[in-house]
Parts: C-alpha cells; structure tokens; sequence
C-alpha cells in the first residue's frame, strides 16, 4: 500500500510538470487557436539555461533560476515575434501546427548542438535528502516543485480571471474579431500568451530538472506528455489542464511500475486516442470550442506553380537523364549511398504531399506507416524468410489496413484534433516499436535484414539499389501526376479548398480523404520497407516522430502540391549533412528552421523557386495577408 | 409530373425563434422560379434547410419526389441536385479551368487508377470534359482566364465560374443562392440572359434572391418570403401588383432607399 501512494505521489510531481506544459498549450490554444507544440522545448531550455548559470557560472539558486526563466523567456518571445505571431496572422490554422511542429524541430536541434546528446540532471535546490512522512519518502524537490508550480497556477488564474489584461486575452479566445474592433491589440495578445506560457515552461523546466535527468529531445517528451494531458483534459479548460496533468502522471506511474517502463508511453497514448476518440472536446469541455477545419483554404491564397507542357517534359527529361548518368561519374565516396537514401524517403514525401499538399489533410505521424512498412516487411523477411518483395507488398496492405482503421476511427475528427490523432498515431507505433522487444529487438534496432531481391535479382550495391529506387520514383511521379492532375486530384484540392462546396457538387468528402490517406500511408510504407531492405538495420529512431517531421519539412521545402518538389526537398535535407559532415550536429536544428522560414517566406518552396524561373508559372503567387482572419 | 422541389409545411426554428414557418410551394419541372424576401425574411435559412446543411424541425422536402430527409449533400448533388452559395465559393488554389472541371466530378467514368495509369479511356474523357468547360467558359465569356487563379478574378466571375462549374455537373435542379449579389447592372442582364439560357436548355431553376431586376425579367413563378412566412406567390406581374408584397418588400426597400 505504501508503495502504492509513493507510486502516485512520484506521478503527481511528475504530472505537476505536465500540467504546467498543459496550461502553456491551453493558455496559447485560447489565444491564437493554434496548437503549439514548441511547448515542451520551453521546459528544457529553462532547464539548460539552470544548467548554465548553477552549475556553469556557479551562481546561487534563485539568481540562477530567476536567470534561466528569465533568458528562455526571451529566447522564446524573440522567436515567437519573428515567428509564431506572423505565422499565425498569415497560415492557416493547420499550417500554423506544423509551424510549430518546425519550432520544436529546432529548439530541439539546438539543445543537440549546445548540449550535445548527454542527460543532464541538476542538483536538487534544498539537498538530496528527502521529505520523510509518516514513512512516505518525497524528494524535497518535489515540495518545492509542488510549491511553486501551484503559485504560478494561482498566480495566472488570477491574471487570467481577475485583471483588465486577463480579459483582453479571454476576450481573444472568444472572438478574436470582436476584440479587434473593441481595440484590443491582437497580435500583442498573441505574443503575451506566447511569452506567458514559455515564462511557466521554462519555470517547470527549472523546477524538475533536479528530479529528471533530461536531454536534447526531452521537448518532443513535455510536448506529447502536455499535450496528452490537455486533450484530455480539454483544450479550453484551466481545471482540466492541471486535472489532465496530474491524471497522466499518476498513469505513466502507475504503467510503468505495473506493467513496463517501455509500455508506459504506449498506455499514454491509448489513453489520448480513446479520449480523442470518444470525447475530441476532452473531459472538461469549457468554453467554447472553436473548431477550424483542415488547411481552411478560403482564408488562404496559395501558389499555383505548375510547369505546362514543353517546359515541364524537357525538365523531367534533363532531371531524369542527370540522374540516371549519374552512377557512371566518379563520385566521392557514400554520396550514392546518401542519394539512394533521399530517393527511398523522397517516396514518402510523395505520399506525404498527395495528403498534405492536395487533399489538405495533415499528417504529423507520417513516420509511423514507414514504421509499419519497415518493420512488417523486415520481420517477414528476416524471421519467415519471406521473399522481400512480397514482404514488402504484405507490408503495404497491413500499413493501408492501418490507414483504414485510422480513418475510421478519427472519422468524427476534424482539423487540428485530426492532426494531432495522426501525431498520436506516429507517437503509437513509434512506442509499440520500442516496447514490443521480442518482435522488433526493441530500442537497439532489427539486424540482419536481407537485401532487396525480384525475379531472383539481388539490389545488393549502391548502384543496383539506386536504379532501383530511381526507377520506382519516376514510375510514382508519373503516375501521381496523371492521377493529380485528373479527376482524382481534382476532388482532393476540392476538398483542400471548401469542403463544402466540394460535397455540393457531388463529392464524397470523407471517402476522397480516406482515398488520399490510403495512397499516402502505402507510399509511407514502401519507403519504410526500401529503407529497412536497403540499410539492412531497422531502429525505431529512423522512424520517429522527428522523422515524420522531417518529412514534412522535406515538403514544404521543396513546394507542396508539386510532386516533384518533395524530391529537391529530400535531396538538400538528406545530402547536406553528408557533404558537409561539420554542419551534421547542426541537422536537426537546420530542419526546424528551414521548416519555419521556408513557411514564413517561400511558401511556394524550392520547386516554385525553378517554376518561376524558368518563367511558366500560372499568375496568382500568394501575397501575404495584412489581416488577421477572423 | 412530380415537381422538381416540393416543400410540404416546412419549418425551421433556432432555439425558439421560426426562421422559416410552414412554408409549402412546388417548383415544377422545366420552370425558372425565384424566392425573394427582405432581408432577415429566411431566403437562406430554407435554401440551407432544403439542401440538409440542416434538417427542417418540421414538414418534408422532396427533390424529385425523393425525400432530402437524411441525404448528405453530395448524396443530393448525386440526385441532380447541385447548388451555389451566397458569397461564391470557388475553390481558390486552383485555376478557372480546373474549377469548372471539377464539376464534373459526378460524371467521372474513369476511376483514379486508370487516370494514373493514363490509360486511353482517362485521357480521352479528360479531353472531353476539357472540351465541355471550354465551350461553357465561352458561354460566360471566361476563356480567356481559363489559366488564371480564380482568386485573382473580380466577384462578378467568380460567382459566374460558380455557375458554370454547376452546370458541368449536368443538374436536374439547379438551386442559385444569391446570384447576383456584388454584380453590376451589366452583369446582372447577362446573368439573366444565361439563366434563360440554361432554363430552355430544360435544366429546372430556383433562384434566392434579393435583386429585383433580375427576378421580374426571368422568374416564371415567384415565391415571397416574409419573417419567415410565404406571404405571396405568382407570375413576376401579379407579385409587383401584390399588396402584402409592397408592404412587406418593396415599401421597406423603398424606405430603405436612399
């Protein structure tokens, strides 16, 4: 029993942190209506800016916590000024999450570059002795931890609900129109809830460092964990943040002490999707939600970049002939290797833009069907001896299956709560490929995978497996092309653009989406399976959340909804860190900012760069808007 | 023959207000009919209620003698049954050409995978296709933005390309909320003309609208809606004669006048 309440009592300290991570989300979701999930980087980089004054510069505990809170909150407002508030003026809602999906890239990837990929754990503030009571034992952090994460709650409960500026920015959550016009300075409120919630992140961030030993992407873990616990307890709840916090901590304890600290996540995760599933609104349903749909394109002019008839058949010809002559040049050593990397995951993004770029649905666990094609098919082919290649199909049809049961049970779901049912998703398999040891060998990976053989040819080498995967890229893009620009991916930009408008013309809106995720989950889990068949190790790592998130940056890099432009994106983000093997710390962080800025500035990306010079593209480049949409 | 639309003691309240009352009237087969109304009066409300956006709280709506009652809107649209909205919704990431030919999409014969395939079958329908919206595009006068964005174009195209975009769906029924809403005089007489146009062309009409310019020149039947309640229904020369409807309508919108 005993050890019971001391179970719970580490999920509470736990679920202190998330709860706090949790109030960030909701605090920045009432305000903006985006979702940010640079949320949890806040916590670590308080936490390493506590690294650096303690035990660095030696200074004093509070100087040196008043200090870190002090230089992430900052940090977190330089950015949020340069990006999140004009992202979140220009993108639509969707957008705008995977903006900050870009922002968590790079918080992470400059913890990685300043801290490298050692944990860290700080000294305690009063002391490693604990609390003892009544035989209980309580880490005296945890007091203190307990202590001021209520008086911030309380303190921000009391901004929130009892001053003029607590109702400025209520009153942007309501109706951020209506505020407008009664003089309420939007963007200013936007950049205050931004500052407000890296302010009680970074303090989090402080406050736990000393209980948990934390590392470069312990982010990515505050984020899902505070954003777990704010879908469950509803995204506009204050109550049912802080009860989703705790409640998450206590399961997380509780699942790891019974059953397995591998599970622990998995059961998290089940817990999100049931609650998603069965009560999107989450358990607390306050105020009123304001649901967006997907990439509401209404609000939003996009580019059209289309190369037409000669121009576009004497570039494919050019780039394909490249390619193809490529092999036969002296090339130094492992660019082949690398090419071939950025041709298999170039098949993903192809995917990956036939759901984001055309039918407007996003994807943040794109990885995960990888994950399912990588690992399905190895497993066949390693533990059965299956032929690959029927491995790999087998793999395609369980990773559309997963598509399907995806669909079905999201259907309900629409806009922000779908995407974050795709990060669950990714998150899901990502856990399940960590915890399920015996079937996948676990953290350290699947060994031993058999090269890629049809008709008893064997894609041992470099070069075999590069005109391999070169001839199935060409064979895609033709085939994605007729089909995109057809009647089939007519119906996807109309739903992309007005759903509404696209049913009142006869489309079957919900069975075009399925239709887009199916395509795209099975192009994911060819790639997953080439990946496995060519590197011949398969680690959950290589398909990650940080890998569907790099997807997507290759994406919006090259230019969605082009096709072709996912390959140029894949191509810079795969070769660069090879070529330059110095800027390979800096990787993560690149992806991050690319993703970020290439959304802020060339929303068009790489492919509408070489469109508009070659001179062939269709007039209506998007201008950024001046207004905030209502 | 069964009517095109019939609305059988239609009501529709929200949280105790009737936006629309028992409302009953029969738009027959082959007819060009308008729904006018000032403003507030439920035009859009029964518009939305007859296309199921939202279910009437009572009475029946029958397109075709078929009841709307729990048909999604592309089901309706599948039935012939194809609408435009208030302010025109064309699709903005995608050019006038590809707009208009996505109204086809009920007349796909060729599935996505032959498309893929470019097989004959889908490059063949997709020159035919091509082919009908460039002749509807000369109709209206637009070919010549065929390959611009339709969020460059001014209102007055946009609502004619939401047009002829429902009209490459091939409607039984055509409903038309609004169409005239942001255009010019010059506009609204060539709106006119093509709304003769696709009525002889034996496509049924039924027109929301507030423009009373148009309704009179093409309407061979108006219906007029007050808070909620028909008050008045005839040929366009009755309904300017009509009491109730001067009261109603025209003496506030004269009053309104500036």
């Amino acid at each position: 029993m005993a050890g019971l309440v001391q179970i719970v009592i580490g999920g509470l300290l736990q679920g202190g942190v998330f709860a706090i991570v949790a109030l960030g989300f909701s605090l920045v979701y009432r305000v903006t209506n985006v979702v940010n999930l640079a949320q949890g980087a806040f916590c670590v980089l308080g936490a390493m800016g506590m690294y650096y004054f303690q035990v660095e510069f030696g200074w004093p505990i509070l100087p040196a916590a008043l200090a870190a809170v002090a230089s992430a909150t900052a940090f977190g407002v330089l950015v949020g000024l340069a990006t999140f508030v004009p992202g979140v003026a220009r993108l639509p809602p969707s957008s705008a999450l995977v903006l900050t999906a870009g922002l968590l890239t790079f918080f992470v990837g400059v913890t990685l570059v300043v801290w490298g990929n050692q944990p860290y754990a700080l000294p305690p503030f009063s002391g490693e002795a604990p609390f003892v009571l009544g035989g209980l034992r309580i880490p005296s952090q945890g007091l203190w931890l307990a202590g001021i994460a209520a008086a911030m709650i309380a303190a921000l409960w009391l901004l929130l609900h009892k001053t003029p500026l607590g109702r400025a920015l209520r009153a942007c959550a309501e109706n951020p129109l209506a505020a407008r016009l009664m003089g309420i300075d939007l963007p200013r409120m936007m950049l205050l809830s931004f500052a407000l919630a890296a302010l009680i992140g970074s303090a989090g961030g402080v406050l736990v460092a000393p209980i948990m030993s934390l590392q470069f992407d312990s982010g990515q873990f505050f984020t899902i964990s505070g954003f777990i616990a704010v879908a469950i307890g509803g995204m506009a709840s204050f109550a049912g943040s802080i009860v989703g916090g705790l409640l998450l901590g206590v399961a997380e304890q509780l699942a790891a002490f019974y059953v397995s600290s591998l599970f622990a996540n998995t059961l998290a995760l089940l817990l999100l999707l049931a609650v998603l599933i069965l009560r999107p609104a989450g358990l607390f349903a306050g105020g009123p939600a304001r649901r967006s749909d997907v990439r509401d394109d209404t609000q939003v002019r996009r580019a059209l970049v289309r190369l037409r008839g000669r121009a576009a058949l004497g570039f494919a010809v050019a780039l394909v002939a490249v390619l193809a002559l490529l092999p036969a040049l002296p090339l130094p050593g492992g660019l082949l290797a690398s090419l071939v990397i950025a041709l298999i995951l170039f098949i993903a993004v192809l995917g990956l833009d036939v759901l984001m770029g055309f039918a407007g649905q996003v994807s943040l666990g794109h990885a995960g069907f990888m994950a399912v094609g990588g690992y399905a098919a190895a497993i066949l082919a390693t533990t059965y001896d299956w032929p690959p290649l029927a491995a790999t199909l087998a793999a395609l049809v369980l990773s559309v299956a997963c598509a399907l049961v995806l669909a079905a049970t999201t259907r309900r779901l629409r806009g922000h709560y779908l995407a974050l049912a795709t990060l669950a998703f990714g998150l899901l398999v990502d856990s399940l490929t960590v915890g399920l040891v015996d079937l996948t060998g676990g953290p350290s990976g699947l060994v031993g995978i058999p090269a890629f053989t049809a008709a008893g040819f064997a894609f041992d080498t470099p070069t075999r497996m590069y005109y391999l995967v070169l001839a199935l890229a060409v064979v895609l893009v033709v085939m994605l092309e007729g089909g995109m620009r057809m009647g089939f991916g007519r119906a996807l930009k109309a739903v992309r653009s007005d759903q509404l408008a696209a049913a009142a013309l006869g489309v079957n809106v919900g069975r075009v989406k399925i239709a887009a995720l199916c395509l795209s989950s099975a192009l994911a889990s060819l790639s997953g399976s080439l990946y496995a068949f060519n590197f011949h190790f398969l680690s959950p790592e290589i398909v990650s959340t940080s890998r569907s998130f790099e997807l997507i940056a290759m994406l919006v890099l090259g230019g969605e909804g082009t096709l072709i432009g996912g390959f140029f994106g894949s191509l810079v983000l795969t070769l660069l860190p090879t070529l330059v093997q110095d800027l390979a710390a800096f990787k993560t962080a690149a992806e991050g900012a690319i993703l970020v800025v290439i959304f802020l500035a060339m929303p068009e990306g790489l492919f509408g760069r070489i469109a508009f010079w070659l001179g062939r593209v269709a007039p209506g480049m998007p201008r950024p808007r001046a207004e905030i949409a209502p | 023959m069964t009517p095109a639309l019939a609305c059988r003691a239609v009501s529709r309240t929200f949280g105790g207000v009737h936006a629309v009352e028992d409302v009953s009237f029969v738009v027959p087969q082959g007819s060009l009919c308008a729904l006018i109304g000032p403003n507030g009066a439920g035009k859009t409300t029964l518009f939305n209620v007859a296309t199921n956006l939202f279910p009437p709280t009572s009475g029946e709506i029958l397109f075709f003698g078929r009841s709307a009652a729990g048909r999604a809107p592309h089901q309706l649209a599948a039935d012939g049954v194809i609408r435009t909205f208030q302010t025109a919704r064309v699709f903005p990431g995608m050019t006038t050409l590809e707009n208009v030919l996505a109204g086809a999409h009920l007349h796909a014969r060729v599935g996505a995978l032959a498309q893929m395939l470019w097989t004959r079958a889908a490059r063949g329908e997709e020159r035919r296709l091509t082919a009908k919206a460039d002749a509807l595009l000369d109709l209206v006068g637009l070919r010549d933005a065929r390959e611009r964005a339709t969020a460059d174009l001014a209102i007055g195209a946009q609502k004619l390309i939401e047009i002829v975009r429902a009209l490459m769906a091939g409607p039984r029924l055509l409903l038309l909320d609004e169409p005239a809403a942001g255009l010019n005089d010059r506009e609204t007489a060539e709106l006119a003309a093509l709304l003769r146009a696709i009525r002889d062309a034996g496509t049924t009409i039924l027109v929301v609208e507030h423009n009373m310019s148009l309704v009179m020149g093409v309407a061979d039947e108006v219906f007029v809606l007050d808070a909620g309640r028909l008050i008045a229904r005839g040929p366009p020369a009755a309904i300017q004669q009509d009491r109730a409807v001067i009261e109603a309508y025209l003496g506030r919108a004269e009053a309104a006048a500036p």
